[in-house]
């Protein structure tokens, strides 16, 4: 079945073109429903309507798919205006088509008997017949805002994390042992000290000779192990012993594999010559003065092996970062106790000590109790050390419920709060607060929203104090199609990611853990999106 | 949790959402307690009230999370 559904505050167009091509079609039956110019036996002169759109489509939809089980739809418009509509004016236009008259006959009256009974549309009001048109704003009762202690400004993925990299500046980066620095960031580019390698070097066990010797018997004249240094230039007719990775006594030579070689006491006599020279070239690897390692690289092995191949024994590097961790709810156990009714075990220490693995930072955890009096007073006395730290994390209480402080304990610890809403599925309520280089984050308190919560906001706040460049979305495949319903929030939809493409996992709520098991990238689905088909290109976030 | 409230609802809280924070998973009836708890004004309405959750019409074994967002409908009038 076409169905095209429209909540609109503009008037519906007199003529409205079917939507649908379909030779199948044998009716088009279209119904317009208008203003009357009463209501309760008073006369007016408009009704205003009001609408909860996400939903209002959506139940449009269900319907539509429940009554043609029974009569078959072909296809269907439906345009519901909102707002307020003067009286004569259409507030309802819905056009069905099938295979015969009767068909749609059933359909439409079905239709308009379902819809209202379920789709969340209402007669907000009628106004009165005596006020003119330009009246109407007068008329319009204001809704009465609740009063909350703070602005509630929710910022979209995209603005969140502008914002986030707008805030954080990066740490000042300091020197230490090549020891101490695997995992750190590298705060300057590195170049090479000297050519690498630094001679020319032999790539075999064999014999070294003048490249352009023909001959094919030569005199030993000496032997070069690995560390030797020793120069010299050879005659025609003279061979020097090598072995693999020793340096070359002279340029112009090649050497020949001893496979190659019949050795006969002091002489040896040449087989076969091989077509490649069988050495590297003095700078082959990097020239000096050539970069090395760029600034921003983290430090893994192969890096800091080649920092130390070019003698850099102190490499500036970011500090290490000082994290401090709350979890808060009356409701958390550890996890070797046994959850009373209402109680659940404590996941989000494990998940937060697990994910900053990949920062190179020290780490300091502890619970707190949910009231903001009893919490403030439990860490009074190490308040300037928590205000220290260069990221503090709360999981959870980071909504507006009567027990939830984490936004005025972030403000307690001198805080700037940032944003405290993200219109992002899993992780509505997200706190972000800065004070100078420190910044902090309330989390919510689910599992799922915590992991994407720290893979979208957190890690590219660290990202920024460590001077690394943040993780950007990657665009890939789904290799299986993603099932959702449209949700007017950008979605992250756990996945994994293998050689055939994004595969996404089953979750029904941010409660659900389950899917961590295997996820290892999140997929992003736009807002009003829905389900996507598999081979669709989407971006993607690796965890 | 975001909660909406729709038409006369509006009137009965005086305002069009809230953030709720839940501590646990709750059923309908316990998320009218909280409801009434915070709106006392919603008592009246909730026999005719029916729940919503992420955009569908919550059910007697509905259940609902703090993710979840929430509308409150009131007997409709559209068309």
């Amino acid at each position: 079945m076409e169905i095209e559904i429209q909540l609109t505050n503009r008037p519906i167009a007199e003529k409205i073109s079917p939507s649908s091509q379909l030779d199948s079609i044998g009716a088009w039956l279209e119904f317009r429903g208008v203003v009357r110019g009463e209501e309760n036996g008073e006369k007016i002169s408009a009704l205003e309507y009001e609408a909860y759109p996400e939903m209002a489509e959506r139940e449009i939809r269900r319907l539509l798919e429940e009554i043609s089980k029974e009569n078959l739809c072909l296809a269907a418009k439906v345009i519901h205006r909102v707002g307020i509509i003067p009286v004569g004016e259409t507030a309802i236009y819905v056009g069905v088509a099938s295979r015969h008259r009767i068909e749609a006959i059933a359909l439409l009256g079905e239709f308009m008997d379902r819809l209202k009974q379920d789709v969340p549309i209402w007669k907000r009001r009628a106004l009165p017949a005596n006020f003119a048109g330009d009246d109407v704003g007068s008329l319009i009762i204001p809704q009465k805002k609740l009063e909350t202690p703070h602005v509630v400004s929710c910022k979209s993925l995209d603005e969140a994390i502008a914002e986030i990299i707008s805030c954080c500046q990066p740490m000042s980066p300091v020197r230490v042992s090549l020891e101490e620095s695997f995992g750190r960031v590298l705060r300057e580019t590195v170049c090479a000290p000297e050519d690498l390698p630094a001679n020319d070097r032999s790539t075999r066990d064999g014999y070294a000779i003048l490249a352009d010797d023909v001959a094919e018997n030569f005199q030993v004249v000496d032997t070069i192990h690995a560390a030797d240094w020793k120069p010299r230039q050879l005659q025609h007719g003279e061979a020097v012993r090598v072995a693999t990775g020793a340096a070359l006594p002279c340029d112009g030579v090649r050497v020949v594999m001893q496979e190659n070689v019949e050795r006969d006491g002091g002489h040896i006599r040449i087989k076969k010559r091989e077509a490649g020279l069988n050495l590297r070239k003095r700078g082959e690897d990097v020239k000096a003065g050539q970069p090395l390692v760029p600034a921003g690289a983290c430090l893994d092995a192969g890096k800091l092996a080649l920092l130390a191949t070019a003698g850099y024994a102190q490499p500036l590097v970011s500090p290490r970062l000082c994290v401090i961790h709350f979890t808060t709810g009356d409701e958390i156990v550890p996890p070797d106790q046994t959850p009373k009714p209402g109680q659940i075990r404590d996941s989000n220490s494990f998940l937060i000590r697990g994910l900053l693995q990949k920062f190179s930072c020290d780490l300091e955890q502890s619970h707190m109790p949910e009231d903001f009096e009893r919490a403030k007073s439990q860490i009074a006395n190490r308040k300037s050390q928590i205000g220290n730290a260069d990221l503090v994390l709360v999981s959870g209480g980071a909504s507006v419920g009567e027990k939830d402080f984490t936004r005025p304990l972030l403000e307690w610890l001198g805080l700037e709060i940032v944003f405290s809403q993200i219109n992002v599925r899993p992780g509505r309520p997200l706190i972000f607060g800065v004070s100078g280089s420190r910044v902090a984050f309330g989390l919510p308190g689910n599992p799922l929203s915590h992991f994407v919560c720290f893979h979208l906001f957190v890690a590219t706040a660290l990202a920024k104090l460590i001077g690394a460049e943040p993780e950007k979305f990657l665009r890939g495949q789904l290799a299986e199609k993603l099932n959702d319903t449209p949700c007017p929030r950008e979605t992250l939809w756990p996945a994994r990611l293998d050689m055939a493409g994004l595969h996404p996992l089953a979750w029904a709520s941010s409660g659900d853990i389950t899917c961590l098991t295997e996820t290892n990238a999140l997929v992003r689905v736009p807002a009003n999106r829905g389900s996507i088909d598999a081979g669709t290109e989407v971006e993607f976030l690796t965890t | 949790m975001h909660v909406l409230f729709f038409a006369q609802l509006k009137d009965a809280t005086g305002c069009d959402s809230i953030e709720l924070a839940l501590p646990s998973l709750l059923n309908g009836e316990q998320l009218w307690k909280m409801l009434i708890g915070k709106f006392p004004a919603l008592a009246n309405h909730q026999k005719n009230v029916r729940l919503a959750r992420n955009w569908e019409y919550a059910d007697a074994k509905t259940v609902f999370a703090d993710e979840d967002e929430i509308a409150l409908i009131p007997p409709v009038s559209g068309g």
